[in-house]
C-alpha cells in the first residue's frame, strides 16, 4: 500500500503544483489521476519517485517512507517504473536495448560501460516485450516504430525494472483513440497479471470511465474526489474541470 | 477559379503587420561596423596597390615549380603517409582527451558550475594554444619525429572536439535522460545509455571533419621537426629547389582531396 501524505509542492517560479495532497493507493489497484492540463498530475508522480524534490509531506511504502533517503533514491526509483506521455524511447537503440535500460538499476555501472547485458537480464526483457507483445520487433530500431508501439515498449520498459507501481503520466495523450484503448487495455491487463500497483494520470473522462477502478480527481493542486467511477457525475466532473469562482482557491491566478 | 479572399461576409478589416524600418540606431550600428573594418585595416597594415604588384611575383614561384621532379617522388611518399599517420593518431588521441573534458562540461551531465568550468577552462587552454607551438614544445619534450605531432594535434583538437562534443551533449533530447532516471539508473548509465546514443552520429562527423583539418595541420608540423611533409616542404624551399616543392605541394593536394572526399562520403552515409 501506498500512502501519500500531505504532499506539497510550488515550482521556484512561484507555481503552485500541488497542495496538501493525501491518497492512499490499495496494492495491485488501478488508479486513476483525473484532471485538467496543470493540474498538478505530473508533478505529483514525479514526487513520488523523486524527479521533482516536493517541499513537505511524505510517501511511505508499507509503512515505510520513501521520501527523503538521499541514499535509497535509486532503490526507490527501481521500484517505481514510469510511463511517459511522449515514450522516452532512446531511438537510436534497439527495441530491445531500451528495454534492458529497465535492468540498469540492478547492475554496476562499470558493468554497464560495453553495454553488455547478463543472459538472465536479456531474457527479462525479451518477456516483458512478449507481454504487450513487441518481441517480433525487439532488434529494429526504436525510432521505426509507430507510436503506439513505442508505448507499448516503454510499459515493457518499466516492466523490467520488476517494479513494485508502475506511474503512467498521460500514457496516451498522444496517441489516436483507438491505440490509446489498445495501449491502456495492455497497461492494465499486464499489471493485473503481475499485480503491480498502478497510478495513470488522465485528462480524458472516457478512458477513465472505461478503465479506472478508482479515480482521484484532481483540480489546481488539490484532491476534489475520490472514489469509484460511477461516482464521477457531470457536477463533479464540473467541480474538477471548472473553479468555481465562488471558492476561496484562487491565490495562483498569477499567469 | 480562385477565391476572392478580399469580398464575403467573413471579411474583416486587417492591417499587415509594421515592418522593420530602419532607424538612427541602425545607421549607427552600420557605420560603427564600417569604421571598425578600416581600422582593422590599418592594423594589418592593407596596402591594395601591392597586392596587384605581388601577384606576378607568387606566379614566378609557381611557374619555377613546373614541371615537378616526379623523380622526387620515391622520397616523399614515407613522409606523406607519415603525416597521414600523425592525423589519425592526432584524432585518436584528441578523442580521448576531448571526450571526458567534454563529457564534464556539459551542463546536463555535471550539476557542479565549478567542474564544469574547470572543465572549459583546460579546453579552452588546450584549443587557444596551436598545434604548431604544441609541436614545439612536445618535440622539445619527447624529440624529433611523428610522435610529437600526433601529440600536438592530439591536444589541439582535443580542445576543439572536446567542446564540440559538450554542445552536442547539452543540446539532446531531454526526455530520454529523465526517462533513464527514472529507472534508477546511475549517473555514467545515464550517459551511457540515454545521452551517447543520442549523439553517436554527431560526434562520428565532427571526427571525419576534424581529421580532413588534421591531414592539412600535418603537413606543416613537420616544419618544427614533428614528423610529416612538412621538413621536406621547408628542406626545399630553403635549399631553392622550386620543381621538389612543386612535387611536395601536388602530393599534399592529392592526398587533402581524396581523403576530403572520402571522408565527405562517411558522413553522408551516417544517419
Amino acid at each position: 500500500m501506498i500512502s501519500i501524505r500531505g504532499l506539497s509542492k510550488t515550482y521556484p517560479g512561484g507555481v503552485t503544483a500541488l497542495r496538501d495532497v493525501n491518497i492512499d493507493v490499495k496494492e495491485g489497484e488501478f488508479l486513476v489521476i483525473l484532471g485538467p492540463s496543470g493540474a498538478g498530475k505530473s508533478t505529483l508522480m514525479r514526487c513520488i519517485n523523486r524527479l521533482v524534490e516536493p517541499d513537505e509531506g511524505r510517501v511511505f511504502h508499507n509503512q515505510e517512507e520513501i521520501t527523503g533517503h538521499r541514499r535509497k533514491l535509486k532503490e526507490v526509483r527501481r521500484q517505481f517504473g514510469i510511463v511517459f506521455q511522449q515514450f522516452n524511447l532512446v531511438k537510436r537503440l534497439s527495441v530491445l536495448t531500451n528495454v534492458l535500460t529497465g535492468r540498469l538499476a540492478y547492475r554496476s555501472a562499470w558493468r554497464s560501460l560495453f553495454y553488455n547485458f547478463s543472459q538472465a537480464d536479456k531474457l527479462i526483457a525479451i518477456q516483458c516485450l512478449a507481454r504487450v507483445n513487441m518481441e517480433h520487433k525487439a532488434l529494429q530500431r526504436a525510432d521505426t516504430l509507430s507510436g503506439g508501439e513505442q508505448q507499448r515498449v516503454a510499459i515493457a520498459r518499466a516492466l523490467a525494472q520488476q517494479p513494485i507501481v508502475i506511474l503512467a503520466d498521460e500514457p496516451v495523450a498522444s496517441l489516436d483513440p483507438k491505440i490509446a484503448r489498445e495501449v491502456l487495455t495492455y497497461l492494465k491487463q499486464v499489471a493485473s497479471e503481475l499485480g503491480i500497483t498502478v497510478l495513470c494520470n488522465l485528462h480524458q473522462v472516457e478512458y477513465t470511465r472505461e478503465f479506472a477502478e478508482r479515480v482521484v480527481g484532481m483540480s489546481r493542486g488539490t484532491v476534489v474526489f475520490d472514489g469509484p467511477a460511477s461516482e464521477l457525475t457531470d457536477d463533479m466532473l464540473h467541480r474538477i474541470y471548472y473553479r468555481d469562482p465562488g471558492s476561496g482557491d484562487a491565490e495562483d491566478e498569477s499567469r | 477559379m480562385t477565391a476572392d479572399l478580399l469580398a464575403g461576409s467573413g471579411r474583416r478589416a486587417v492591417t499587415l503587420p509594421a515592418g522593420k524600418k530602419w532607424r538612427f540606431h541602425h545607421i549607427l550600428l552600420a557605420a560603427a561596423a564600417v569604421v571598425f573594418l578600416l581600422w582593422c585595416a590599418d592594423g594589418v597594415d592593407l596596402r591594395p596597390k601591392e597586392i596587384v604588384r605581388a601577384v606576378p611575383i607568387i606566379g614566378t614561384y609557381f611557374a619555377r615549380m613546373w614541371p615537378p621532379r616526379w623523380g622526387f617522388a620515391d622520397s616523399v611518399w614515407k613522409p606523406a603517409l607519415e603525416t597521414v599517420y600523425v592525423a589519425i593518431w592526432g584524432n585518436v588521441l584528441a578523442t580521448f582527451i576531448g571526450l571526458p573534458l567534454g563529457v564534464l562540461a556539459a551542463r546536463n551531465v555535471v550539476r557542479s558550475s565549478a567542474l564544469r568550468n574547470l572543465a572549459k577552462g583546460v579546453l579552452n587552454l588546450f584549443r587557444s594554444i596551436s598545434e604548431l607551438i604544441w609541436a614545439i614544445f612536445f618535440v622539445a619534450a619527447v624529440g624529433l619525429g611523428p610522435f610529437p605531432g600526433a601529440l600536438a594535434l592530439g591536444m589541439n583538437y582535443g580542445g576543439i572536439l572536446g567542446r564540440l562534443y559538450g554542445e552536442a551533449m547539452e543540446n539532446v533530447e531531454s526526455g530520454p535522460i529523465e526517462a533513464l532516471q527514472a529507472t534508477g539508473a546511475g549517473r555514467l548509465q545515464v550517459i551511457l545509455f540515454a545521452i551517447f546514443p543520442q549523439v553517436v552520429p554527431q560526434f562520428v562527423t565532427y571526427n571525419l571533419y576534424w581529421f580532413e583539418v588534421a591531414v592539412r595541420s600535418a603537413t606543416v608540423l613537420g616544419m618544427v621537426g614533428a614528423g610529416g611533409l612538412g621538413f621536406e616542404l621547408i628542406t626545399s624551399i630553403r635549399l631553392f629547389e622550386w620543381r621538389e616543392t612543386g612535387l611536395i605541394l601536388l602530393v599534399i593536394l592529392g592526398m587533402v582531396t581524396v581523403i576530403d572526399l572520402a571522408s565527405t562520403y562517411l558522413r553522408s552515409r551516417i544517419y
